[in-house]
């Protein structure tokens, strides 16, 4: 396994302002490390406002990060000129959440699959009009011929994510960044979509960052899975391994509040943790999740920031509870 | 039974032509009990609450039916009359993101309180005493009640929702995706509170929601939606282990699961167009068994497959 992408404490900072000065700093991304091996999917969960979107735009490049480093294939991409940048930008794709706003309705579903073509120079307009092709086909808008000369609102929900994921891998990238690619579409299709990325991340060998808060999905669909809470990773692990045996408090209870469909399950009380997630401009001190944990330890949670525990194979978790368990790991 | 819906329709009009958004639905609510109402987006589960709240917004070409509430035919009542006996303390309805809709410059537990002061002649210090306790109850601690929605957070706003829905100690709660704008954790917590409320007060919940598993939480019984009718409706248990209808057996398959180890199926195609709706049973287009010239020309009969439970396809025979 080599390691493609390597995230090194990566800070994410927006600085509040107030007339022209600098009043406060939300800390969305916290001292993040994590490094991906090539072909592997990761999927990242956590509650909205915990910082899984900041995190994948950074591995995008579209947000700078405010300290730290994030290396693609060896390369730092935040130190690097326009033209090794945009070298790098062919090699990565999007799919974003909402396909309703993410294709540009003036566009013909072809020039929207076309364009990251064009952008990078790539190939003659013979050559591109059979990528595009290939590109419909692999997302199984059958026939192609008909699909490529609609336009976005002619589509289904469903429909538009593929054209979507289509315009994500027409340039061949290595590495894919997909931010709630389903939440949009009907349940019934949700699946569909999943499957559908699950078999292109296969066939292409892809690595990929899958972000969702839906950890049901996260299941079928990663190798292994990063759980954010309030700006900072708490734990990683194999997906099932994970989802079997959490060994962080907040897994345990971001677990325990998913239903599944069962009516054995029927008013029967689940384990909840009361409050919300804090705000990212004040985070608590030490671990974040102190203020609402059961399991907090008096003079230690709130005062020193909990590193990542080592639990197991490829299992870390940021919890004081895990520190008889094994010396402090600072990479995850 | 404290409701009774008979044969309602609710049709809008737009720009392309008539939505059949409510396209004949029956079904009935007990006392005591929950009914869950499941069904993907469009599927028209909220149009079925504007119907039983006779609130059918400006663009309404059609609504009809009939609707019993406590035995009183509601829709022969004049508006004066509707307002008295069914909106006020009759059904209550929690909208979809309703907590979004609280007024910003109100304390909360005056808008709790509002109802009763202003239509059913509390005093001030009763109304408030009232709005506290169950704001309280909701739990939102008495030294809260005076806060402003925007200093709560998401999910207090839900409950202060839920609290001004509860007030007028209504016999029907309808409940429109109440969780579906939360986080997981906090979408636990208000389940936890809404299985509490079950407990607790001798209401009948009609709970609209997409999502099975929540369905599975709270629902004695459930009827599941799609393209503006109820295909299935038949005890919560029944639904989920055995399934009858076709769409029902495939939306439930196509859950990803927690704790199973199978593998989600998906249903092949999209929901139609509730403009042009399939001729014949609307789901024929992506059933599996669907039968060449039968499902696709003649609408499938509602079959009683038990007591209190029934279905509409061809599948499960004639009447």
């Amino acid at each position: 396994m080599t390691e493609f992408i390597k995230v090194e404490n990566l800070k994410v900072y927006f600085p509040i302002r107030k007339l022209f000065k600098t009043i406060g700093m939300v800390k969305a991304v916290d001292d993040a490390s994590l490094s991906i091996n090539k072909g592997e999917t990761v999927a990242l969960v956590g509650e909205s406002g915990c910082g899984k979107t900041t995190f994948g735009k950074a591995l995008l490049g579209a947000v700078k990060p405010y300290s730290g480093k994030i290396f693609f294939d060896g390369i730092d991409i935040n130190n690097v000129d326009g033209s090794e940048l945009r070298k790098i930008r062919r090699r990565v794709g999007a799919i974003f959440q909402d396909p309703y706003s993410s294709l540009n309705p003036m566009f013909t579903i072809y020039r929207i699959v076309e364009e990251p073509l064009v952008v990078h120079g790539i190939g003659t307009p013979k050559e591109r009009e059979e990528m595009v092709m290939k590109a419909l086909e692999d997302v199984k808008l059958i026939p192609t011929s008909d699909f490529a000369y609609k336009y976005p609102h002619q589509l289904s929900g469903g429909q538009r994510q593929r054209v979507a994921i289509a315009r994500a891998i027409i340039s061949k990238p290595e590495f894919i960044v997909a931010d709630e690619p389903v939440t949009m579409l009907d349940a019934s299709i949700r699946v569909e979509i999943l499957l559908l990325l699950r078999e292109i991340q296969r066939k292409l060998s892809l690595t990929m960052v899958y972000i969702t808060h839906d950890i049901a999905t996260a299941k079928y669909f990663s190798d292994r899975i990063v759980v954010m809470y309030a700006g900072k990773f708490v734990e990683t692990g194999p997906t099932k391994e994970v989802l079997r045996n959490p060994k962080h408090p907040y897994t345990q209870f971001l677990i325990e509040a998913i239903p599944d469909p069962d009516p054995r399950n029927r008013l029967v009380l689940r384990k909840v943790v009361a409050g919300e997630p804090p705000s990212l401009i004040n985070p608590p001190s030490g671990c974040r999740f102190y203020p609402r944990c059961p399991f907090y330890m008096k003079g230690k949670c709130e005062t020193a920031v909990p590193p990542m525990f080592q639990t197991g194979e490829n299992r870390f978790s940021a919890c004081f509870l895990h520190e008889v368990e094994a010396p402090p790991s600072k990479q995850a | 039974m404290v409701l009774k819906a008979d044969h309602l329709f609710l049709y809008y009009e737009s720009e392309r032509g008539i939505v059949k958004a409510v396209d004949d639905v029956s079904f009935e609510l007990g006392e005591r009990e929950t009914l869950a109402i499941v069904g993907e987006s469009g599927s028209g589960k909220s149009s079925l609450a504007l119907c039983l709240i006779r609130l059918p917004p400006k663009n309404t070409a059609k609504f009809q039916g009939q609707i019993f509430f406590n035995g009183m035919e509601v829709m022969k009542l004049n508006e004066e009359e509707f307002r008295k006996k069914v909106r006020l303390n009759g059904i209550s309805i929690v909208f979809q993101g309703a907590m979004n809709t609280l007024n910003p410059v109100i304390p909360i537990f005056r808008q709790v309180a509002e109802p009763l002061i202003y239509e059913f002649g509390v005093s001030k210090e009763e109304a408030k005493k009232k709005a506290v306790e169950t704001l309280s109850y909701l739990g939102i601690n008495p030294d809260m009640a005076s806060r402003y929605p925007h200093e709560l957070s998401g999910g207090m706003r839900q409950r202060v929702a839920i609290a001004m829905a509860l007030v007028t100690n209504p016999k029907i709660v309808i409940l429109d995706e109440p969780t579906s704008a939360l986080d997981i954790i906090t979408q636990a917590n208000i389940m936890n509170l809404l299985k509490k409320m079950k407990n607790d007060i001798g209401t009948s919940y009609i709970f609209i929601t997409h999502d099975l598993a929540l369905a599975s939480e709270l629902a004695d019984k459930v009827a599941i939606m799609y393209a503006g009718r109820i295909v299935e409706n038949g005890p919560a248990d029944k639904i989920f282990t055995t399934p009858k209808h076709p769409y029902t057996q495939l939306l439930i398959e196509s859950v990803p699961t927690l704790r199973t180890e199978k593998e989600p199926r998906f249903i092949p195609g999209a929901p139609p167009d509730l403009i042009n709706p399939p001729l014949g049973c609307r789901f024929h287009p992506r059933c599996p068994y669907a039968i060449q010239d039968k499902c696709n020309v003649e609408e499938p009969p509602t079959i009683e497959i038990a007591e209190d439970y029934v279905a509409s396809c061809w599948l499960l025979g004639e009447k």
